[in-house]
């Protein structure tokens, strides 16, 4: 079956029938050390929103990063997939969702390799069966994102710091994008978090470039950062800035590595500036929830976020207290 | 390019290279072309073309396809797959194709340098953890914000992911990459697709595009 003659528009309600009341968190690697604002803030809204969060260290990376880098065969990596999942399935009986749209697209493009090809399960089975896991797949991957989206009400009704006057412009990121069947919205120019920036008061901004890929996929930032990284990066930002843009948000803390440290060294080659801070969308709506600024981590960010924060009325005081000062109209 | 001649060519380079069966449907190619246009990378060098790559690998241009250094640029945004009217994953392609190119020695200075994240994740059953430094840096931005200074994994995950690489033979494989590297084995990559259509000059940054 062709994605071309699909049914293109899925709505939250549609993805996720019925509102988990409690969920298995996967551990994002770089959501973790690299941002680890972006693990906190998620688990925080979250919680916020009344859904019980579980996390487990037994739980391992997800292993396709470097998959797709071809560093290693496949084998590896299906196994790793297959164990992870069956750990969930035994031990909660939930379904998986990820911060990260690295571990989304990694974890579903895999599991779909298992549940397609018998000879991938049975051969992670049998490696996998030695610590007593089974994989069945059973359980379902999801992306928070999809949850935010079905839980839109609810974050409309505990905003207790409105972003007026915020400009916002998302990026997707192409790892939840390229899932063709059966993600979030439109697969093509998805708007769903642009509905979340206006539950949170701020201003959603389209720009040209925006369903354009971080280009940090595949290791590429290692090979190729002069000569197809940086110009890539610099045709998105050109047009995210010509519209205005204050703030981005992403969904991939991998992509935010790329979109947040690659300014700095785009401005050195002549690029921009931009100033453009990029965020997880999870610590924008931390944010307006409320959670204490200095647990957010915007400190781990290369392009600052205070200049976002002064204009919303955020200061330090003397004693590097934060405090708003004024709220826009 | 110098012409190539029967013994660069090999009838099977496309089972050879879809060696998962993850692309059987790579014959039906339309060649409709709309993978190059979508492709972000084809619009910052026309030399990197995704249509030709699978044409080359259908005729069976081992050679030409393998000694590309094109084949190490794409992205894996999926643009291509998204628009495909008959449905090619070409980002799994890509990583097989790439996996021939390294077996066959060519393109292991795109792949080394990465797998030391690798090697490292074996140790701590999380990729990307930097060096010491890093680390350090890591523990004082998670204190600030509240949490356990590293993120918790259990010496069973790493043991098991560990176990998994090594059973599999992956880190076997890992290490012959390394050897033929190590003994200056590593074959040249270059430009192969030159010339075609215009690129906006404000992003160009390479020659001979």
């Amino acid at each position: 079956m062709s994605a071309m003659t699909q049914k293109r528009v899925i709505k939250p309600q549609e993805r996720i029938p019925q509102i988990p009341e409690k969920i298995f968190l996967f551990r994002s690697c770089t959501g973790s050390m690299e941002y680890p604002g972006t693990e906190h803030c998620v688990e925080f809204v979250l919680k916020k929103l009344g859904i019980e969060v579980v996390k487990d260290p037994d739980q391992s990376c997800c292993s396709g990063y470097i998959l797709t880098c071809s560093g290693y065969p496949a084998e590896p990596s299906l196994a790793v997939t297959a164990r992870n999942l069956a750990m969930v399935e035994q031990k909660y009986g939930l379904d998986t969702y990820v911060f990260c749209n690295g571990c989304f697209g990694y974890n579903k493009e895999l599991k779909h390799i298992l549940d397609h090809h018998p000879e991938y399960k049975n051969m992670a089975n049998d490696l996998i069966g030695q610590w007593g896991y089974h994989y069945e797949g059973t359980s379902t991957v999801y992306h928070v994102q999809e949850l935010y989206s079905l839980l839109l009400d609810r974050i409309k009704e505990n905003v207790v710091r409105p972003l007026t006057g915020l400009r916002v412009a998302s990026h997707y990121g192409c790892h939840y994008l390229a899932q063709q069947y059966g993600i979030l919205d439109e697969g093509d120019m998805p708007t769903f978090h642009e509905e979340i920036y206006e539950a949170l008061g701020a201003t959603p901004v389209f720009y040209k470039e925006r369903r354009m890929c971080c280009a940090y996929a595949v290791g590429r930032g290692f090979t190729h950062p002069e000569n197809v990284v940086q110009p890539h990066l610099a045709r998105k930002f050109d047009s995210a800035k010509a519209e205005g843009v204050e703030i981005m948000t992403t969904t991939c803390p991998g992509c935010n590595v790329a979109l947040d440290r690659e300014q700095p060294k785009l401005k050195k080659r002549g690029f921009g500036p931009y100033d453009i801070p990029v965020v997880d969308l999870g610590q924008l709506i931390a944010l307006a929830l409320g959670a204490p600024i200095e647990e957010i981590g915007f400190n781990a960010n290369s392009t600052p976020v205070e200049p976002v924060l002064k204009k919303l009325g955020f200061f330090k005081d003397d004693y590097g207290v934060w405090e708003r000062r004024f709220v826009n109209e | 390019m110098p012409r190539e001649n029967m013994t660069q060519w090999d009838d099977k380079l496309y089972q050879k290279v879809d060696r998962y069966n993850l692309v059987p449907n790579l014959d039906e190619c339309l060649q409709c072309g709309k993978c190059t246009g979508n492709c972000p990378v084809a619009a910052l060098h026309p030399s990197y073309n995704p249509r030709q790559i699978v044409h080359d690998i259908l005729l069976g241009e081992l050679d030409r396809v393998l000694q590309s250094e094109e084949i190490w640029r794409c992205l894996w945004c999926a643009n291509c797959y998204r628009v495909c009217p008959v449905d090619i994953h070409y980002p799994l392609l890509m990583m097989q194709l790439r996996y021939l190119a390294l077996e066959n020695g060519y393109g292991l200075k795109y792949v080394t340098p990465i797998n030391k994240y690798a090697y490292r994740s074996l140790e701590c059953g999380l990729t990307f953890v930097p060096g010491k430094k890093g680390v350090e840096k890591i523990k004082g931005l998670r204190e600030g914000i509240g949490v356990e200074p590293w993120p918790k994994v259990s010496k069973k995950a790493i043991h098991e992911y560990g176990e998994i690489f090594k059973q599999t033979g992956a880190y076997d494989w890992m290490k012959a990459l390394d050897e033929v590297q190590a003994k200056g084995e590593e074959k040249p990559v270059t430009l192969t697709f030159l010339g075609g259509r215009l690129v906006d000059e404000r992003y160009d940054t390479e020659e001979g595009n």
